[in-house]
């Protein structure tokens, strides 16, 4: 502790050059904890379990010209040319396609309007019986749809009368945890929960409530239709090719479009933060490197400057291990004055970000690891200048220059 | 004497080649991070119609009942229904207004060699083109007859164009939407308008549409609606119809206000419609009132730049200054070591002035450099954003403004950082040095 004083006094001689430091070390910190809080987040948000096999699910738009064709009936016909080709595991048409960042949500009442009643908000797919295969999601309790229950609409003139639901939905609008077997309301729309699958997430994984998602029979007669499509692992890209040669070439007054993967809608949606995530890691790296760097830079012109001093040292009995403590002691000072700063700013950073930009608040732990980090970085940065002065032979004090 | 500068510059920079290069390095880096965030975010704050910013109006209404709220920061819905858009529409007020729907069709070529297709179009009135300056190459929009009629004319796209006719004046030919043929009356030229002012919805960039019809066709044609529908009660829509008498928000509606008189007149226009409608029974809340936003206020409102790119400008600009405080503590070495040779300068009679300008060109030329480098680096970040994010092939681009920033930014910042160091090694003492030599 006793070398603690020489290198202090010795900072102070070098004020500015040691608060530049200080200050550098200080911004970096706030940087880099924030920034790998924020990215932390995004990481946990992207890679999220979405309860859908996003790989091997496909989508694409059926639009059929003019009124001759009987759309219901053509609707089977397809469905069962979709799902009779190689690889395909089961395909629907449906009214909005999950984790592709836009489809409807509607609000399911306890009791039927106008009546005022607990509500909760919920996306809702509609298909025939083959939805939850299509989907690749288990039921987990209750019965799935049979083709009985499968209602075919035009303008919503008939209505189905039950509804498959996620756990986390039902507990919503059933908090006591009996809502199996209840009815719930659409609007005056009675619909029975015969069942309840596994989590899935619907539509937006940034809703307020991904995971609230209601399953409807009904099939609503429209020239414009998506199809959702799962095939088995590994063969979608040889399915997706197929697809428009086989519908077209069943009923060629119409177009097949937007033939994407789901994962690759959801990338498209998620875009933002992929970006956000990808530029504060570059951002990070780059920071290091340039700390580590002006550590290095500075350390070495501090060490030819103080060259014929080291060598004073080593004649008067220092031993080489005593120099490099020298410059380590040195650099700790500073690093950890640094972060103490930057602690303080770091803190002070996540709060304007917290208020300003939507950002949750910074999580403390992660000011300790960058200061980890950082501290061990400097350290390392230091080294090689700190081994160069303990190199300094004795003799050069003796030299003139 | 500034060539002298630079040459001893040069010679002082070439004399610690690592020192410099690790300057060199930082200011780069540090400029090169700071424009690719700055480029994108540069990019993303256009104002498409600055030289109309204030004239052209989005209109909003608070319609929902007392109990309902709405998203929004001002608890005013984005978009209008289908009756106040026909209502407002009536005002004598405005220079021009336009009520708009995103629809689509599925468009049939007469040449059986192009596959039929789905195509994005806009319902607008005919106002649209005068009030967002659309150019057009042949004919023009149709006739104003038309936005109280309906009948079934489009306006197409040059790429539209070029498409399903192969270019050319093809003002007067058919093409068929759905099974409906509509007559083409005007063909535009070739134009972008992003961010798309006139509809933010699904997204600002790229979404130009290459057809359009006239907003009267809704109830002829049913037009179906490929963008936003939000509604704020349960209300039954078996027919169209059901939609049309609604309360669902799902048209954009845009005035032309051209000087503040007409602004207020429209205002108060707004809210005698609000009255109005109270006494027919709808609006039935103590606060309802209508709002109009001007473009930069809209584009500010609806979050064209998002948080997460004020966030990314914002570090990049504390990155730039940890560079630049790297920067100045090497610097600052650098030219303390060099005291000595400076007091033989001093004493030789160079005065304080000329050694601070010479050390003050030497930073400059490294802010040079660093700067075109540091271009050379953004642009690099800039062509991975566009091929790794498609949605950022618009706005990861830079303009004239950001190439001449580029270098500004950077030899400003060294100059910045330079001053400490040449101003501290200007005031070395002569005698103290030239003693030791």
């Amino acid at each position: 502790m006793s070398e603690l004083r020489p290198i202090f006094n010795a900072l102070m001689r070098g004020k500015t050059g040691a608060l530049l430091l200080i200050m550098q070390v200080a911004v970096t910190l706030a940087i880099v904890s924030n920034a790998a809080f924020i990215i932390n987040d995004r990481l946990t948000y992207l890679h999220q379990e979405t309860g859908l096999q996003d790989q091997n699910l496909f989508r694409f738009n059926l639009y059929t010209f003019g009124k001759q064709v009987d759309i219901r009936q053509q609707q089977e016909v397809d469905e069962t040319l979709l799902r009779n080709i190689p690889g395909v595991a089961d395909a629907v048409v449906i009214n909005q396609v999950p984790l592709s960042g836009s489809g409807d949500s509607t609000s399911f009442n306890l009791k039927p309007s106008p009546q005022q009643s607990q509500s909760e908000r919920a996306a809702f797919f509609m298909a025939d019986e083959h939805l939850l295969n299509t989907l690749g999601v288990k039921l987990e309790e209750g019965r799935n749809f049979t083709a009985a229950d499968v209602v075919y609409s035009q303008y919503y003139d008939k209505n189905a009368a039950v509804a498959l639901v996620t756990r986390q939905f039902i507990d919503g609008l059933f908090p006591a945890g009996d809502g199996l077997g209840q009815t719930m309301y659409l609007g005056d729309i009675p619909l029975k929960i015969i069942g309840i699958v596994a989590p899935m997430k619907g539509p937006w994984l940034k809703d307020e409530k991904p995971d609230n998602v209601v399953l409807i029979p009904q099939v609503e007669g429209v020239a414009f239709k998506r199809v959702l499509v799962r095939t088995e692992a590994g063969r979608r890209d040889e399915v997706m090719q197929q697809v428009a040669s086989v519908l077209l070439a069943s009923e060629s007054e119409r177009v097949v479009s937007n033939i994407k993967g789901v994962d690759e809608l959801l990338a498209t949606y998620n875009s933002q933060d992929k970006l956000m995530s990808n530029m504060l890691l570059v951002l990070i790296c780059v920071l290091l490197l340039v700390t580590a760097l002006g550590i290095s830079g500075l350390a070495l012109f501090n060490v030819g400057r103080r060259t014929r001093q080291i060598g004073t040292r080593r004649a008067l009995g220092a031993k080489k291990s005593d120099i490099l403590r020298y410059f380590l002691l040195e650099n700790s000072l500073v690093s950890i004055s640094g972060m103490i700063l930057g602690s303080i700013l770091a803190l002070a950073m996540s709060d304007v970000l917290m208020r300003h930009y939507s950002l949750p608040r910074l999580d403390n732990w992660f000011i300790l690891y960058s200061l980890c980090g950082i501290y061990l970085m400097g350290m390392l940065a230091v080294y090689w200048p700190a081994l160069r002065a303990a190199q300094i032979a004795p003799s050069i004090a003796t030299r003139n220059v | 004497m500034f060539i002298h500068y630079i040459d001893l510059a040069w010679r002082s920079l070439k004399r610690t080649p690592i020192v410099s290069l690790l300057m060199l390095l930082a200011i780069a880096i540090g400029i090169g991070i700071t424009m690719t965030s700055l480029s994108v975010y540069h990019m993303m704050s256009v104002n498409p119609m600055q030289h109309k910013d204030e004239q052209i109006f989005a209109v909003q209404l608070r319609t929902m009942d007392q109990d309902a709220s709405w998203w929004t920061v001002d608890n005013l819905p984005h978009q209008l229904t289908y009756q106040d858009a026909m209502n407002l529409r009536q005002s004598p007020v405005p220079f021009r207004q336009t009520a708009m729907l995103k629809t689509g069709f599925g468009v049939k070529p007469d040449n059986a060699n192009i596959a039929p297709f789905m195509e994005v179009a806009r319902a607008a009135d005919s106002d649209f083109f005068a009030m967002f300056e659309v150019p057009f190459a042949h004919g023009g929009p149709w006739d104003k007859r038309i936005d109280l009629q309906g009948e079934t004319v489009a306006v197409i796209g040059a790429e539209m164009n070029r498409k399903l006719f192969g270019g050319g004046n093809n003002v007067g030919k058919d093409i068929v939407l759905d099974s409906v043929a509509y007559r083409v009356v005007g063909i535009l030229a070739d134009w972008k308008l992003e961010p798309q002012i006139y509809d933010l919805n699904n997204g600002a960039w790229g979404n130009n549409e290459q057809l359009f019809i006239p907003f009267s066709l809704l109830p002829i044609e049913e037009l179906k609606s490929w963008g936003n529908n939000n509604g704020w009660k349960y209300e039954e829509q078996k027919t169209y119809q059901d939609k049309l008498n609604s309360e669902v928000v799902w048209l954009q509606y845009r005035v032309e206000l051209t000087d503040k008189q007409m602004q207020q007149d429209y205002r108060d226009y707004l809210a005698g419609y609000i009255k109005q409608q109270q006494q027919l029974g709808r609006f039935n809340r103590d606060d309802a009132q209508g709002d109009i936003k001007y473009i930069s206020q809209w584009l500010d409102y609806r979050e064209v730049v998002s948080d997460d790119n004020k966030v990314l400008v914002g570090l990049s600009f504390m990155f730039l200054a940890v560079c630049l405080a790297n920067i100045l503590s090497l610097l600052l070495a650098k030219f303390l070591k060099r005291a000595p040779e400076i007091g033989v300068r001093r004493a030789l009679g160079a005065s304080k002035t000329q050694v601070f300008m010479q050390h003050l060109v030497e930073v400059g030329m490294l802010g040079l450099a660093g700067g075109v480098l540091g271009l050379a680096i953004a642009q690099l970040g800039l062509h991975l954003l566009r091929s790794g994010f498609s949605r950022y092939e618009q706005v990861a681009q830079m303009d004239l403004t950001m190439w001449l920033a580029a270098p500004t930014i950077s030899i400003l910042a060294c100059l910045l950082a330079g001053c400490y160091p040449a101003w501290k090694v200007c005031r070395t003492t002569p005698a103290l040095y030239l003693k030791t030599q």
